[in-house]
């Protein structure tokens, strides 16, 4: 039972003027009573009333009553109702962590996100790839084979060279888990690129530009060491995984802070690939070793990259490492392994053939 | 006669009182809730800030109140979730099955245009039913095959007329709903008219040009202003009148302001933002008559479906 009585003003919720009332709690029967002159007091159940606090007013109403309202001005009166309500576990949760005060909430705001970018780039990426590796292979397929139509829709396809290509590739041991697929299209861009189901595609021009069948085994080794370690699927798995995140932890902000969310997802991407690239050059340069080639094909390639790419672009914002910086992490491999280099008749001549076409 | 004129004429006077660092607190509090609850409890953060604004809103002294529940917005919430979930299943359905992409794009328009009438309706209906001043409640009387036959047949003409009957639509739909939103026994009522709305943001939009787009804030004054001006209530013969006192200036002021805020703070400010742009709206609406609001009476019965106003929030429309 609380002593005293507190002045409040009271809303019947049937008209909008008011009326003084002053309220009584019973705690045994769980009451609120507000009594007002010479009538019955009207009588409120603890369990249904709905607080809300402005400063030093208080706002309680009925949730089985709609309209009705009680208002208390004074403070010491609202204070003393809403700490005997959150004793009663009338305060919902979002009012209680409110309470706190703004800075422990911003603390433990903070707190909350450095813990979750931390978990974002650390924890994340080989969560994701973890998951990634969980899926078959025939999702890497699946995957590649709708692509592929789409992709090499919008190019002209030599078959001619495709076959001697193909042949090529026959004669390398690439470690391959699944049957590799060579195309070659007649573009004159220099460039290469593998779809996750094995199909490995080569534009004509670096082909031309080529200096010796080495360079070119080079290529494919780097291209089918992507599809080895299954990199788009790494990939899609981590971006999606990045995206979902962000999106959940930032839904609720606002635009700018989603922009600057999306564009942080955006250069973790770009330094994602550049480290995938570095593993497909190391273990493409293997592939090298193991079939006796000589691994200076992969430096060659690297040089016609050079000389391609007139135009410096900035290592912050390219997805390949500067091919400067990769070339010399080649030439470091080289001289740090021995090897031995045969010569390969078979690969020279198809290489000779694939370049007179 | 004057005499008798003044003793009935009352005073209003409408006022903001959020702060932004409680704003602020609500935000982040929301956010860490929605972050523990992987986004289940967005229904219930919106009410928090919904019922922030309402109650720290007052006419009078007097606060108004919404009494809107995470627990009903979240049944809507769950109903548009479905809604689009079944939207997309069609969607693909047509673009996979009939392989007919364009089919499948103009079903996805014909779907987002379809909901917003009964967006409208159904969010006027929950957020106005579940606002209370001085224990009554507001209501929406509003016809939803009304509005929706109105919106198709202004949405027609919109289009057929490349986006010139577009002031028209916007003014209708806005009479059509102000017309039927009731305060207890108050009515609300709008007296604009397409022509004007079109006149006035043909002028804004010239100006705007040949200003270099100084001019916006003006137009965003005169906007405000043709909404404000031409809403009135009445009881019986009472009546209340409202009047825009905002200026260009003003909004040059405020939209600067807001947008170093957010700039500066790297977006956390939008608290703030929000705080400042209602105070702006209720201390530029001066409302003149004679409706005693201490003498009215419960009329509009409650509606508790938020599905509509789920719906609108997902395509963010807001429609008060």
């Amino acid at each position: 039972m609380m002593n005293g009585s507190l002045e409040a003003v009271y809303f019947n919720g049937e008209s909008s003027s008011s009326k003084s009332v002053t309220l009584s709690i019973d705690s045994d029967t769980r009451e609120l009573r507000l009594h007002s002159d010479g009538e019955i007091p009207v009588i409120w159940n603890l369990d249904h009333l709905i607080v809300d606090r402005y400063g030093n007013i208080l706002e309680i109403r009925n949730k089985q009553w709609d309209g009705a309202l009680i208002r208390v001005d004074d403070a010491y009166s609202s204070k003393e109702i809403y700490q005997l309500l959150k004793r009663k576990g009338r305060i919902d949760l979002h009012t209680r962590l409110l309470d706190l005060g703004i800075l422990k909430i911003v603390g433990v705001a903070f707190l909350l996100l450095g813990l979750f970018v931390g978990a974002y780039f650390y924890l994340l990426p080989p969560l994701a790839e973890r998951a990634a590796m969980l899926l078959p292979e025939s999702v890497d397929d699946e995957m590649g084979d709708l692509f592929e139509s789409e992709v090499l829709g919008h190019y002209k396809i030599d078959t001619k060279k495709s076959a001697l290509l193909q042949e090529f590739v026959s004669k390398i041991e690439f470690n391959n888990s699944k049957p590799l697929k060579v195309v070659v299209v007649q573009s004159n861009e220099v460039n290469a690129f593998a779809l996750p189901n094995g199909t490995v595609v080569v534009f004509s021009e670096i082909i031309d530009n080529m200096k010796g069948y080495e360079e070119l085994a080079a290529l494919l080794a780097h291209e089918v060491s992507h599809v080895n370690n299954r990199h788009s699927i790494k990939m899609i798995c981590r971006n999606l995984a990045g995206y979902l995140t962000v999106s959940l932890l930032f839904s609720d902000v606002n635009g700018v802070v989603a922009v600057i969310a999306e564009n942080a997802q955006q250069l973790h991407t770009l330094s994602y690939s550049r480290a995938k690239e570095q593993e497909a050059d190391e273990q493409g340069i293997g592939i090298l070793f193991q079939n006796n080639i000589n691994p200076h094909g992969a430096v060659m390639l690297f040089e016609q990259l050079e000389r391609e790419s007139n135009v410096n672009i900035p290592k912050i914002i390219s997805s390949h490492p500067l091919t400067k910086d990769r070339k010399k992490h080649m030439l470091e491999i080289i001289s740090e392994r021995k090897f031995k280099v045969t010569h390969n008749v078979n690969l020279k001549s198809l290489f000779k053939q694939l370049k007179r076409h | 006669m004057a005499t008798n004129f003044n003793e009935s004429q009352q005073a209003y006077r409408l006022e903001f009182h959020g702060k932004g660092s409680e704003y602020f607190a609500i935000m982040i509090v929301n956010w860490l809730l929605i972050v523990f609850t992987f986004g289940l409890y967005y229904p219930w953060a919106r009410a928090k800030q919904l019922r922030y604004i309402y109650g720290q809103t007052s006419l009078n002294q007097e606060r108004f109140h919404f009494s809107g529940t995470g627990k009903e917005m979240f049944r809507g919430f769950i109903m548009v979730v479905l809604f689009y979930i079944a939207v997309l299943c069609v969607y693909f359905a047509i673009m996979v099955g009939f392989e007919s992409p364009l089919w499948a794009i103009l079903f996805i328009y014909l779907a987002i245009f379809s909901v917003i009438p009964f967006a409208i309706h159904g969010s006027l209906r929950y957020r106005l039913s579940r606002t209370t001043y001085r224990g009554i409640r507001f209501g929406y009387r509003g016809d939803r095959m009304e509005l929706t036959k109105m919106y198709f047949k202004d949405l027609f003409l919109t289009v057929i007329t490349l986006g010139i009957y577009g002031a028209w639509f916007q003014v209708n739909i806005r009479r059509y709903t102000h017309e039927n939103m009731r305060f207890g026994e108050v009515e609300f009522s709008n007296d604009a008219k397409g022509f004007d709305y079109f006149v006035m943001n043909l002028k804004g939009y010239l100006l705007s040009i040949i200003t270099l787009g100084i001019y916006i804030f003006w137009w965003q004054r005169d906007m405000f202003e043709f909404y404000i001006n031409h809403m009135k209530l009445s009881k019986g013969d009472q009546k209340i009148n409202y009047k825009s006192t905002a200026t260009g200036g003003g909004f040059f002021k405020l939209q600067i302001v807001n947008i170093l805020i957010v700039a500066f703070t790297f977006g956390f400010g939008i608290a703030w933002v929000e705080m400042r742009n209602q105070k702006f709206i209720c201390d530029n609406i001066l409302m003149d008559g004679d409706i005693d609001l201490a003498a009215l009476s419960q009329t509009e019965q409650e509606y508790k479906d938020a599905t509509g106003e789920d719906a609108a929030d997902f395509l963010d429309i807001d429609v008060m």
